[in-house]
């Protein structure tokens, strides 16, 4: 579904983000990528939707090169879903509009499929009571949750998360995690970066070490946890495990 | 004191003010206009764009209004090869000049929408003009509602400076009022309590539209 090879993406300033990776994500499967603060995780997934241009390498989602010259770049993303730390919601907009919003200008529904469609993925998230709100009326948990919503109204083939529960309260995180969990048993295709550690061991097939642009550890998720074998990785488990 | 003055010409002097807001709404009206333009071109990453509009917003920003005023009354004739008249080449001064503030305003107010948000638009898979559509020109709008009413405010005041070539408008008026009747105190205290009263309406106004904005939270 989702190919990396050999990535590698230089910021304007020189510095090296993300040093020669790869990795394949099946259908259906779901990645977790963790790593210190500013080891490249998020420029990684930002390039897999051509949000962020990376020099070396080739990314392919569903056999389409997201760098290639010759590809669509805004039909590709509307394939994939992306989730934000910061929730991105638009302010302007109810909580109906954010969801409506790209269905009705990309995929050309009306605005009553859209709506109808919606207030599914609301119920489906667990807010359905919050349709003609916006966005700064919502908790941090439920702001998170529409978002959830909104990239899933574009029926995508993939999920882009990036850190999804890094600026919510605690008591808030639970929530959106349920909602993660549901959708990757419901088996959509998730590349996760979090710290999650208990989302990775409950549903995740594989998960990834990166520090300093590189993937230091990447191993499927019981032995990752059972058997880390980088120093650094077991460093990085034990301080965010405990 | 001899209060009087102001009622006996109360009517020639407010027939000035048709024509203050006459020039004001032109000079606000076409210079946002042109000044979103310019706003736009101001953000553009586009090395063509972005530097001719660069040196005008400069160029006019380094002016005084008094002496753009001039240019055009003087300077335009001449290029033209007719004169334009009064009122015109004023109206086309103010807009000119204001555009250069208005596009200032402008940019300000489309880089305050944040990256993230152009991101998550763009993720879902919309276009450019889609993008700035929907997502940023409306908060861009938002958050440029008091720099822009503050302008509008200042534009009114400028518009006095039209007398400098002879249009008649209300402070003009005002002035040749005083030559007939030689009453100064009373008469440009009431100018300025004119001034006052209008612009305090403006001000007043401009904050109902910035709380009626305001009611969709941030």
């Amino acid at each position: 579904m989702i190919q990396i090879r050999q990535v590698s993406l230089w910021y304007r300033d020189g510095r090296k983000v993300v040093d020669n990776v790869s990795a394949e994500i099946r259908r259906g499967q779901t990645v977790v990528i963790c790593g210190p603060s500013g080891s490249g995780k998020s420029s990684l997934l930002r390039c897999i939707n051509g949000l962020e241009r990376f020099q070396e390498g080739e990314i392919l989602v569903d056999g389409i090169s997201v760098s290639s010259p010759s590809t669509d770049l805004h039909a590709l993303r509307a394939e994939i879903g992306m989730v934000f730390q910061h929730f991105e919601l638009y302010p302007h907009m109810t909580v109906l509009d954010n969801i409506t919003l790209a269905p009705r200008k990309v995929r050309k529904k009306t605005r009553q499929e859209a709506e109808t469609k919606a207030m599914e993925l609301l119920n489906r998230v667990g807010i359905p009571d919050k349709a003609a709100v916006y966005p700064g009326e919502l908790s941090g948990g439920q702001q998170q949750r529409v978002a959830i919503a909104r990239s899933l109204a574009m029926e995508p083939k993939a999920m882009l998360f990036d850190e999804p529960t890094s600026a919510l309260d605690p008591e808030m995180i639970k929530e959106v995690l349920d909602v993660m969990v549901d959708l990757a048993r419901s088996g959509m295709t998730m590349v996760v970066v979090s710290h999650e550690m208990g989302f990775a061991r409950e549903v995740a097939d594989e998960v990834i070490f990166m520090d300093a642009g590189r993937f230091i550890e990447k191993k499927a998720t019981a032995s990752f946890f059972a058997s880390a074998e980088n120093p650094r990785t077991r460093e990085f488990l034990s301080r965010i495990l405990t | 004191m001899d209060w009087n003055v102001i009622a006996r010409n109360l009517g020639f002097m407010a027939g000035g003010l048709v024509l203050t807001f006459q020039l004001a709404a032109l000079a606000i009206g076409g210079g946002l206009l042109l000044g979103i333009l310019l706003g736009l071109c101001r953000v553009s990453s586009v090395s063509w764009i972005y530097y001719p509009s660069t040196a005008y917003v400069h160029f006019f920003r380094s002016q005084p209004l008094i002496l753009v005023i001039f240019w055009f009354y003087f300077l335009v004739p001449i290029l033209v090869g007719r004169p334009l008249g009064a009122f015109p080449s004023t109206v086309v001064a103010f807009i000119c000049f204001e555009a250069a503030y208005f596009a200032e305003i402008v940019r300000g107010g489309l880089q305050s929408v944040s990256r993230g948000q152009t991101m998550a638009a763009y993720a879902c898979g919309l276009r450019y003009s889609q993008v700035q559509l929907h997502v940023v020109i409306p908060q861009a709008l938002r958050n440029m509602v008091p720099a822009l009413t503050t302008q509008a405010v200042v534009i009114f005041q400028d518009t006095s400076l039209a007398y400098v070539i002879g249009l008649r408008e209300f402070l003009r008026r005002v002035n040749l009022v005083d030559t007939r009747e030689v009453r100064s105190v009373e008469l440009y205290c009431f100018a300025g309590l004119v001034y006052l009263v209008l612009c305090s309406m403006g001000s007043i106004l401009a904050r109902r539209l910035e709380q009626r904005r305001g009611a969709a939270p941030a």
